[in-house]
């Protein structure tokens, strides 16, 4: 029998779906239920965790296994899923605010253990849920209602830090560009460790429909000539001032995943020492 | 004498802890009951360490409140636990000769008419031995040969220790506590004894922490993923699951803080897995909002809380009753979560395989309020007892005909809806922190928010019907009434058994499920009771004020004898608490 093929309309949901109309989060929302289905996921597969903020709701509309969880804690509740089971296929997704402040932490030790999920950030610049404060990257000197007299913070570039920190597959998408992030989520996905993906996601109501024109203007989608296996090009990539990269800027195969290893361990632990029941460690009371 | 409590203070590198290792671990070998206690200082090496053990014959409840026979290696560091080694009236005391604190400075009550006897541990150690390390097992052999503790089991427990991994270490030890007894022999005479005339069952027992032990109940209930994070007293919970789960299939995780080590747990469970993670106050109060997030989208979890004294640091190494609130109020919202408190070692093992029988049956975050003085301590215990208690640990999941239009949340008479889990087709659904329909859909809907608190409460009744366990003691027809909870009940339990032989009638309540109440259980222990005593360490009385405000049945004469932790509860206090409101039942009727 041929299997059944899965389009993308197989991973909508009767959730109704609160964002402004125009928000770049749609165009996120579609390249994910286009990957999926590309990807072929059996919906009954896919684990999609998130955080909080307008783009956390995302997890509400995906037939999948979906959890909508508190801020900033989408990472550890994915990576907890995808240990528990490791054949499932773990998405993670939130927000710059939910990503890149409260759940930071949590950014910095998942890409350290390489939890083998799929992490998109839509990035605005902005905290739309609550109405437009300053967010971790808000450009320097923005008006925000937080910040009445421009932002005084610089802002933090997410892309250099994976890469600073280890990450081992980095990419940067547009919202604008379905097509084209729909592939960045696919690769991500078949990566064998955290895929992190950066997407430009323009916040229509707080920060204006111009940013979609900001990304048409400036980015630059990244070519044949960027070796993403170089980290030192990678480096120079994240550097940029005024251009956007788009594309896979860091990818490199075979560094252990928190559940690989987890599995090595029982593997080991299990040779050196077989237990029938959990009975037979009273041995090591007595 | 059938009981005896004896005691070792020095510094950290003594041995202290080791050497009372051994001398529980031969009483276990001869199938006596003992408990040692540890305390330290804050110091992570070196600093002021003590054991303090009780072996008899009989049960132990306690650590015992008076010392009988005391060993000290330095004075300077013995002075640091006269708050909680209380010596008895005539105890023997041996102290390093090394130590040159003038006698008149010891910090010992001179009444009390101590035997003091100087002993050459440290020169037996270096100039014998050869190895100054060796001081404990000296002691060792001393404390033995003064006891008659057997010397063939301590011997079986150095081997145990050291025999395959450093054979010559093994010799040593035991070249050193051959070397304390002949000591005795020859230095002592005979009168110098207190001998622990207890006679073993000859059935080995084990010896088991009750962090040991919580963790293993967990293991044994089927725990899949354990996610912590290091902290003082519950790093042991830790440290034996990352040894021990693999073995079992498991996976434990050291997530960054403690805010992770709950939501992996949670990731973990909502994907299938039984999971728990474990820490002490300061984290589970980081851990609250998570919690929440487990009771609202019907999460199985389970929550160790290790208590130590608070509020903020405290003193991370003592114990306390006062997260007793934290547990059954914390969180924002009306969350429903289950708080159990483990009363002994053994227990906490019991404690565990409950926790998690309820968490999955009922799809609820299970909170075990544990306390350093459990959790820390070790204890003997009878190898049958821990499996006695047969629970069958299973998720209500989602059959065939639920999965047509799939409600994960769907209105039942007992709130517990069919749960499907990642890989069971038409079992998708979306969770949240959101308050949601039937099928998990958000809404800010105020009638839905009320039939949702409703439907998750009507869990709780259930519960404490089904799992509402009490526990009681002394005379059945008692008017008077100690209730007490957790570790305080081993002193409780001593109390009212000497208050008894005094010609008290008194009984002890002591519930192991705190929320929900178990309203019928404690109904019916507290019937004919005229007046109780809410024995707790919390300085503000958390148990006392928790069961006015949600319990209906406590006697109108109720009283609360509450204090900060820090110290062990004293058998004596608890007796004095009980003969005060004894003797006031028992005066004349004004008429």
């Amino acid at each position: 029998m041929e299997p059944v093929k899965l389009t993308a309309k197989d991973y909508k949901t009767k959730v109704p779906i609160v964002w402004c109309p125009g928000c770049g989060d749609f165009g996120v929302l579609n390249a994910m239920q286009q990957a999926a289905a590309e990807l072929a996921i059996p919906p009954e597969n896919l684990m999609v965790v998130s955080g909080i903020g307008c783009s956390s709701r995302i997890a509400g509309y995906i037939n999948a296994f979906g959890f909508n969880t508190i801020h900033g804690r989408a990472l550890p509740i994915a990576s907890g899923a995808k240990l528990a089971r490791p054949e499932m296929t773990v998405w993670a997704a939130g927000g710059d605010g939910d990503g890149y402040s409260i759940g930071t932490n949590h950014f910095v030790h998942t890409i350290r253990r390489n939890a083998d999920i799929t992490y998109i950030v839509m990035d605005n610049h902005i905290y739309g849920l609550t109405k437009g404060q300053v967010s971790p990257t808000t450009p320097h000197g923005d008006y925000t209602k937080s910040t009445p007299m421009g932002n005084p913070d610089r802002p933090l570039n997410p892309l250099a830090l994976a890469l600073e920190l280890g990450a081992t597959y980095i990419a940067q998408g547009f919202s604008g560009n379905v097509k084209h992030l729909r592939d960045l989520i696919v690769k991500g996905t078949q990566h064998k460790g955290f895929a992190f993906i950066n997407v430009k996601s323009p916040c229509v109501t707080f920060r204006g429909r111009q940013e979609f024109n900001v990304v048409r203007e400036h980015g630059v989608y990244l070519d044949e000539s960027h070796d993403p296996t170089d980290w030192n090009q990678a480096h120079e990539v994240t550097q940029w001032k005024e251009k956007i990269p788009l594309g896979v800027i860091y990818h490199v195969h075979g560094v252990p995943t928190l559940d690989q290893i987890a599995e090595d361990l029982r593997q080991k632990a299990q040779e050196q020492q077989k237990f029938e029941s959990s009975k037979d460690l009273l041995e090591i009371f007595r | 004498m059938r009981d005896v409590t004896l005691a070792i203070a020095g510094s950290g590198g003594d041995g202290v802890i080791t050497a009372g290792d051994f001398i529980v671990q031969a009483a276990a070998r001869k199938g006596l009951n003992a408990f040692m206690l540890k305390s330290y200082g804050p110091q992570i090496r070196g600093g002021e360490s003590s054991a303090r053990i009780r072996i008899s014959d009989k049960p132990i409840y306690s650590q015992g409140d008076y010392v009988d026979f005391l060993v000290v290696f330095s004075w300077k560091d013995f002075a640091r636990f006269t708050d909680e080694i209380q010596l008895r009236q005539g105890a023997v005391v041996l102290y390093d000769e090394a130590d040159s604190t003038p006698p008149e400075e010891f910090p010992i009550d001179k009444d009390l008419g101590v035997e003091l006897i100087a002993v050459p541990f440290k020169k037996m150690a270096s100039e014998e031995i050869k190895v100054p390390l060796t001081k404990n097992m000296v002691a060792l052999g001393v404390i033995a040969e003064l006891l008659h503790l057997p010397l063939d089991g301590i011997k079986d427990a150095v081997m145990k220790k050291f025999g395959k991994r450093k054979p010559e270490a093994a010799q040593v030890n035991i070249e050193a506590i051959d070397l304390g007894k002949s000591w005795v022999n020859e230095n002592l005479p005979d009168g110098t004894q207190i001998v622990l005339e207890a006679e073993g069952t000859g059935e080995p027992k084990l010896v088991m922490t009750g962090d040991d032990a919580v963790a293993y109940g967990a293991l044994h209930a089927g725990v899949k993923v354990f996610s912590g994070y290091p902290i003082t007293p519950a790093s042991p919970i830790l440290e034996f699951l990352s040894k021990w789960l693999p073995h079992f299939g498991g996976a434990v995780v050291q997530t960054e803080d403690e805010i992770a080590a709950i939501t992996y747990a949670i990731g973990a469970s909502w994907a299938g897995k039984q999971a728990m993670t474990a820490s002490s106050g300061p984290g589970i109060a980081l851990k609250l909002e998570a919690l929440g997030l487990a009771g609202i989208a019907e999460i199985p979890l389970v929550v160790v809380n290790v208590q130590r004294v608070g509020p903020s640091t405290g003193i991370p190494s003592k114990s306390e009753q006062a997260d007793l609130f934290q547990a059954v109020g914390g969180t924002p919202g009306d969350v429903p979560r289950v708080v159990l408190a483990p009363s002994d070692v053994e227990d906490n093992f019991q404690v565990a395989v409950e926790a998690f029988y309820i968490a999955e049956k009922y799809q609820i975050p299970v909170i075990i309020l544990s306390d350093q003085f459990l959790g820390e301590r070790s204890e003997t215990i009878d190898p049958e007892v821990l499996f006695a208690r047969k629970r069958v640990i299973s998720r209500q999941l989602a059959k065939p005909s639920d999965l047509k239009d799939y409600k994960r949340y769907k209105l039942t008479d007992t709130g517990v809806s069919p749960m499907t889990v990642p890989g069971m087709k038409g079992g998708q659904y979306i969770t949240s922190g959101l308050e949601h329909y039937e099928d998990g859909r958000p809404t800010s809907s105020g009638t839905l928010h009320q039939i949702m608190s409703e439907k998750r409460a009507r869990k709780l009744p259930l519960i404490a019907e089904e799992s509402g366990f009490v526990r009681v003691y002394g005379d059945e027809d008692a008017e008077l009434a100690v209730l007490a909870w957790g570790s305080s009940k081993g002193a409780v339990r001593e109390a009212i058994e000497k208050a008894r032989e005094e010609g008290i009638k008194v009984k002890a309540i002591v519930p192991q499920l705190i929320y929900p109440i178990p309203e019928k259980k404690l109904d019916a222990a507290l019937k004919g009771v005229k007046r109780a005593v809410v024995v707790e360490l919390s300085f503000g009385a958390q148990f006392y004020r928790y069961l006015r405000a949600y319990y209906d049945g406590l006697p109108k004469e109720t009283y609360s004898y509450a204090r900060s932790g820090a110290n062990p509860l004293l058998v004596s206090e608890v007796l004095e608490a009980i003969k005060e409101h004894a003797g006031a039942m028992n005066a004349p009727q004004e008429a």
